[in-house]
């Protein structure tokens, strides 16, 4: 791509000789429709996106709002220091890698058997409306899908209770549970990104070569033969994939399901770095320790960066594709 | 395939039950929560209504749409003029951007997309966003759900692989016939790419409807929340439900019956929709997975 650049710049060469701010000049006079066309992506990268990242330096600082970033003092790395001797930390930490690598264990295999066995279906209408139902979830909000869960789960009226209560159990309060709050996270996400996995891998399957499916069968395959031999190496890319996607993103908290889920009652399992930034933030009694609060994300986001920069470098490496 | 292959075989049988078993799983708990909110709220209280609804009627949704109380139809037309403004202006904002970073001729594209991808991945975390965006004039402002998140990186990365398939050709023949950029844009560009265009406007459409952090860090004013906050407010946040049982035009209603009425209401809008857009869904997942 650089180089059709230069070709493409060979045209203007004659400008090339002059100095920069001429030649800036020149190209902003003939290119002017274009930066013209520009102007709301800049200004939206310049004030939504660069400009948050810049206040990051207040974790640096001992912020307040009323002296603002100039105004306010700086402390080093105090706040990196005061995180590391914080005891809740380890908490903190623990619960948000638990989750996160019980939401890879738990929830990636799903729409991998659920795909491959879609695919053996051989009612086309069956095929197609089962993988359109189960696409739905993806498209519904945290705030009604934790809702529903509250319904459901709810201990006086909610239908599972009222089965327990049937059966001759004791109503339990799920969601003020701590030991509930991973399985009904977990289920949570498994609900909504099912079917959205499955587009991919569907996809996946589509694109595999019929021929390999007589070769298998002239081999002496059956259905399974063919589902093990065929189906599954011919998806593997995309499984890799997502794999190493999911691994990238395993800081990456559903932050909108935790702060709905999250409630004193479970909070020994459902806070998470998130959930404590945010509590911090928005929740705290006195003045919000926003310093505290940014050097605590800062971390998060630091791994969570590197991550995914190690996710994206290994996906291009082994599976050829890249997130970006 | 042989004809062998073509009977049905009792592990068709086996495997499509299963799977319209995992389909009806996924998609139960929705209906359920649809029935509790047609129901006749005294076969509710009595345990009547198991699943399928009983005494059908829509009181429940005339009552918490009506009733200034519950702040719940204020939310639905909150988040309904956001969703339909902050939707146009992201396309507009994400299609243009995209467009410019697919142009050769502008210097610097690669630094802005690396800018934009950078900023993606590193995340400010939610304070120094908040003060950014308060310092802006944000809060308490119904501009936070339109502009700030109107150019999604993840979104301009797809609609800019998807311009960069358009034959240069159509552009060459539209230059010579003495077409500038604007009308390369509005004539040659949105004509040919309609359908990254409803992909794009129903990607963002869904993720404004269904926003619940940015809205609770921004919008305090009870006259500004949306459906969404609304509904956590209601359901999740509430130590004391604000829904009591009531009489209303001869119909009982229980708190359930409501309470259910709420929770479908803030999904009613993508249940409308979904079965005739899906297929911009999935094209839009495939683009993005596949090239990046």
């Amino acid at each position: 791509m650089r180089k059709k650049d230069k070709s493409a710049a060979d045209g203007q060469l004659m400008l090339a000789k002059r100095p920069l701010s001429q030649r800036l000049a020149k190209d902003l006079i003939l290119n002017w429709r274009l930066y013209v066309l520009l102007l709301p992506g800049l200004i939206s990268l310049v004030l939504f996106k660069l400009f948050p990242v810049g206040g990051m330096v207040i974790a640096f600082q001992n912020y307040s709002a009323f002296l603002g970033i100039r105004g306010s003092e700086w402390v080093g790395l105090d706040n990196f220091v005061r995180m590391f001797q914080d005891p809740y930390m380890l908490t903190l930490v623990k619960n948000t890698v638990i989750l996160a690598i019980l939401s890879v264990i738990c929830v990636f295999p799903f729409p991998v058997i659920f795909s491959l066995f879609l695919n053996e279906v051989r009612f086309r209408k069956v095929k197609s409306s089962v993988q359109s139902v189960s696409f739905l979830p993806y498209f519904i909000s945290s705030a009604v899908m934790v809702s529903i869960m509250y319904t459901i789960l709810s201990p006086t009226s909610g239908i599972v209770n009222v089965i327990i209560t049937k059966l001759g159990g004791t109503p339990t309060n799920f969601m003020a549970r701590p030991e509930w709050f991973r399985p009904i996270y977990i289920f949570l996400q498994i609900w909504q990104t099912l079917g959205y996995n499955a587009v991919i891998y569907m996809a996946g399957i589509s694109s595999i070569n019929q021929e390999l499916y007589e070769a298998a069968e002239v081999d002496g395959c059956g259905r399974w033969g063919k589902m093990i031999h065929v189906t599954l190496p011919g998806i593997s890319t995309s499984v890799i994939t997502m794999l190493i996607i999911s691994i990238g993103n395993i800081f990456t908290v559903d932050t909108d399901r935790i702060l709905l889920l999250y409630n004193a009652s479970n909070a020994a399992t459902s806070d998470v770095i998130q959930s404590y930034v945010y509590r911090i933030a928005f929740q705290s009694l006195g003045f919000p320790d926003y310093s505290y609060g940014t050097a605590v994300n800062i971390v998060k986001s630091l791994m969570a960066f590197i991550l995914v920069i190690i996710a994206n470098k290994l996906a291009d490496k082994y599976a050829e594709t890249r997130l970006f | 395939m042989t004809a062998k292959n073509r009977r049905t075989l009792p592990f068709d049988i086996i495997n499509t039950s299963i799977l319209v078993i995992v389909a009806l799983v996924c998609i139960v708990p929705f209906l359920y929560i649809f029935f509790i909110s047609i129901s006749d709220g005294l076969y509710l209280s009595s345990g009547e209504v198991t699943f399928f609804p009983k005494g059908v009627n829509l009181e429940a949704y005339k009552e918490v749409i009506t009733n200034p109380r519950f702040n719940i139809g204020t939310g639905f037309r909150n988040s309904a003029i956001y969703t339909v403004l902050g939707t146009i202006i992201a396309v507009v904002f994400t299609y243009l951007t995209a467009y410019v970073l697919t142009r050769p001729r502008v210097k610097f594209r690669f630094a802005i997309m690396t800018l934009f991808v950078i900023t993606w991945v590193f995340e400010a975390g939610i304070i120094p966003q908040y003060i950014a965006y308060s310092s802006l004039g944000f809060i308490d402002n119904i501009w936070v759900m339109i502009i700030p998140g109107a150019i999604n990186t993840q979104y301009l990365i797809i609609t800019k692989a998807y311009l960069e398939g358009v034959p240069k050709e159509l552009e060459e023949a539209a230059i010579v016939d003495g077409a500038n950029d604007f009308t390369i844009v509005s004539r040659i560009f949105v004509p040919v790419t309609k359908p990254i265009i409803a992909t794009i406007a129903l990607f963002n459409a869904v993720s404004i409807w269904n926003q619940y952090l940015i809205p609770q860090m921004f919008l305090h004013n009870s006259s500004l929340k949306t459906i969404q906050q609304v509904l956590a407010n209601v359901i999740v946040g509430a130590t004391e439900s604000p829904f009591a049982n009531t009489m209303v035009n001869g119909v009982w209603l229980n708190q359930e019956n409501m309470k259910a009425a709420a929770i479908f209401l803030a999904m009613l809008p993508i249940v409308c929709i979904y079965p005739f857009v899906q297929k911009y869904f999935k094209k839009g997942i495939l683009i993005g997975s596949v090239k990046g």
